[in-house]
């Protein structure tokens, strides 16, 4: 079934005001394609919907869950891990506490990412990680920190990279088993995170859309990786922002490799390798 | 001449020839060309520079909202999504796979199909799964032109062969014979 664009704003508006969530400035071709999806999967017409979406807080909190992407690896983009753990990271080290936000965390790999290379490096202990997103059911899920593994298996391709060579010396190696990290468990097909990284982070439930900063710190980092591509060019200007306004002077945010920021913004942070720092 | 972008789908097989289209095209190429092609999971990077070696066409991995500007080439980035937003624009996703593959050929040449329309001239190449076949189709649906590659001439038939059989396609060419098309545009 083809979703018609009165359909789709039809189903924005509903959820609008009947509802805390606003999706109208969220970029369209995505999200259309993810209505044309939750009507299939729960075998819906537009119209069933809607009155659903006005009738049944609970549905709305799934349909908010199904609605937004939430995909996400371990380590993606082995460049960006390496940006960071020998020239990002390594700034911060004389800092007494270091404070990081994973802002649309998802299912939590990047923030399990981000500890291992913190631990690496030595900073994992002076440092608050902070992760949010506007999904309480993916957060539970980086709460738990278990994966599929066999669907998964590129992780241990970029914990490789990162973890244990060094780009800018390939005669170097460091031997640091999974075991360190994490258990993998081949008859169940999971990847189980240790203790120690599972009860770091601080985890909360926070939209973008609407919310200010409800954390109550300021920032050296924020991590916002693909999740801007999913909104449009005014959404994006009041996250950058949002974010601009909670970082520390020397404070730097990291998009997605194919992300970049527009507009006014643009000239308030400072691109240097893969990191946007404020200016 | 009323066309307003080409969008060329491909997987194994098909660097080659869009290496040679690439080479074949006039640098003053009034369209902006779209280029959404499987890589193995491994080769994340140096596909756009290895392409660019002999392109007459400036070719880049767009980032999200990107203007389309006639005359480049835009190669779906490794591990995203590649849309057509109306009004020129490139949208970029991390949606899950489509067809096992992201970028998904079949994503990116149904959201071109919308925002151009009848305006839109799609070309399936060499592959080996049925990725772009469903997409073609789209284009078709909105009036493009659609161009398959010989599948007698492609290096892997599936991509090719797939899309034959879902939709009556207006060329099926071979690699010299695309480039002639394009050449004339």
């Amino acid at each position: 079934m083809t979703v018609t664009d009165q359909d789709f704003q039809l189903f924005i508006f509903a959820l609008k005001t009947s509802s805390k969530y606003d999706f109208s400035e969220y970029s369209e071709k995505s999200l259309k394609r993810r209505l044309t999806k939750i009507l299939a999967d729960n075998k819906l017409n537009i119209k069933l919907l809607l009155n659903k979406i006005k009738t049944d807080p609970e549905f709305v909190e799934q349909i908010v869950k199904e609605v937004t992407v939430n995909t996400t690896e371990l380590f993606r983009d082995p460049q960006v891990w390496h940006a960071l753990r020998y020239t990002i990271l390594p700034k911060l080290r004389n800092n007494s506490v270091i404070n990081i936000w994973h802002a649309g965390c998802s299912t939590g790999q990047e923030v399990y990412s981000m500890m291992i290379v913190l631990n690496e490096i030595g900073l994992l202990d002076k440092t608050k990680i902070y992760a949010t997103d506007i999904n309480t059911d993916v957060i539970e899920q980086a709460q738990k920190g278990e994966y599929k593994y066999r669907f998964n298996i590129g992780y241990l391709d970029n914990f490789d990279k990162v973890i244990k060579e060094n780009p800018y010396n390939y005669e170097e190696y460091y031997d640091v088993p999974y075991e360190k990290y994490f258990s993998i468990n081949k008859a169940t097909d999971t990847i189980q995170m240790h203790d120690f990284l599972r009860n770091k982070p601080i985890y909360k439930k926070h939209d973008l859309v609407k919310e200010n900063n409800t954390l109550f710190v300021k920032f050296d980092i924020i991590l916002c990786r693909n999740v801007i591509i999913y909104f449009n060019y005014n959404l994006q200007g009041r996250v950058f922002d949002l974010y601009h306004r909670n970082l520390y002077d020397n404070g730097c945010l990291i998009l997605g490799m194919h992300e970049t920021i527009l507009g006014s913004y643009s000239v308030k942070f400072q691109k240097k390798g893969h990191a946007y720092y404020k200016a | 001449m009323n066309y307003k972008a080409v969008i060329i789908g491909g997987s194994a097989g098909s660097f080659q020839i869009v290496t040679r289209i690439l080479n074949s095209l006039n640098p003053n190429f009034p369209l902006p060309v779209l280029l959404c092609l499987h890589r193995l999971k491994h080769v994340r990077s140096g596909f756009v520079e290895a392409l660019s070696l002999k392109s007459n066409i400036p070719i880049s991995e767009p980032y999200d909202k990107d203007q389309l500007k006639p005359g480049n080439a835009y190669l779906a980035p490794a591990n995203y999504h590649m849309f057509v937003e109306l009004a020129n624009r490139i949208a970029l996703s991390t949606d899950e796979p489509v067809n096992h593959s992201r970028p998904s050929i079949d994503l990116s040449f149904v959201t071109a199909a919308n925002a151009y329309r009848d305006k839109l001239i799609g070309i399936i190449l060499s592959g080996a799964n049925r990725d772009g076949a469903f997409g073609l189709k789209k284009v078709v649906d909105n009036g493009g032109l659609s161009i398959v590659q010989d599948p007698q001439e492609s290096e892997v038939k599936t991509m090719p062969t797939s899309a034959l059989q879902l939709t009556k396609v207006d060329y099926v060419y071979t690699t010299d014979q695309i480039i002639r098309f394009l050449q004339k545009l």
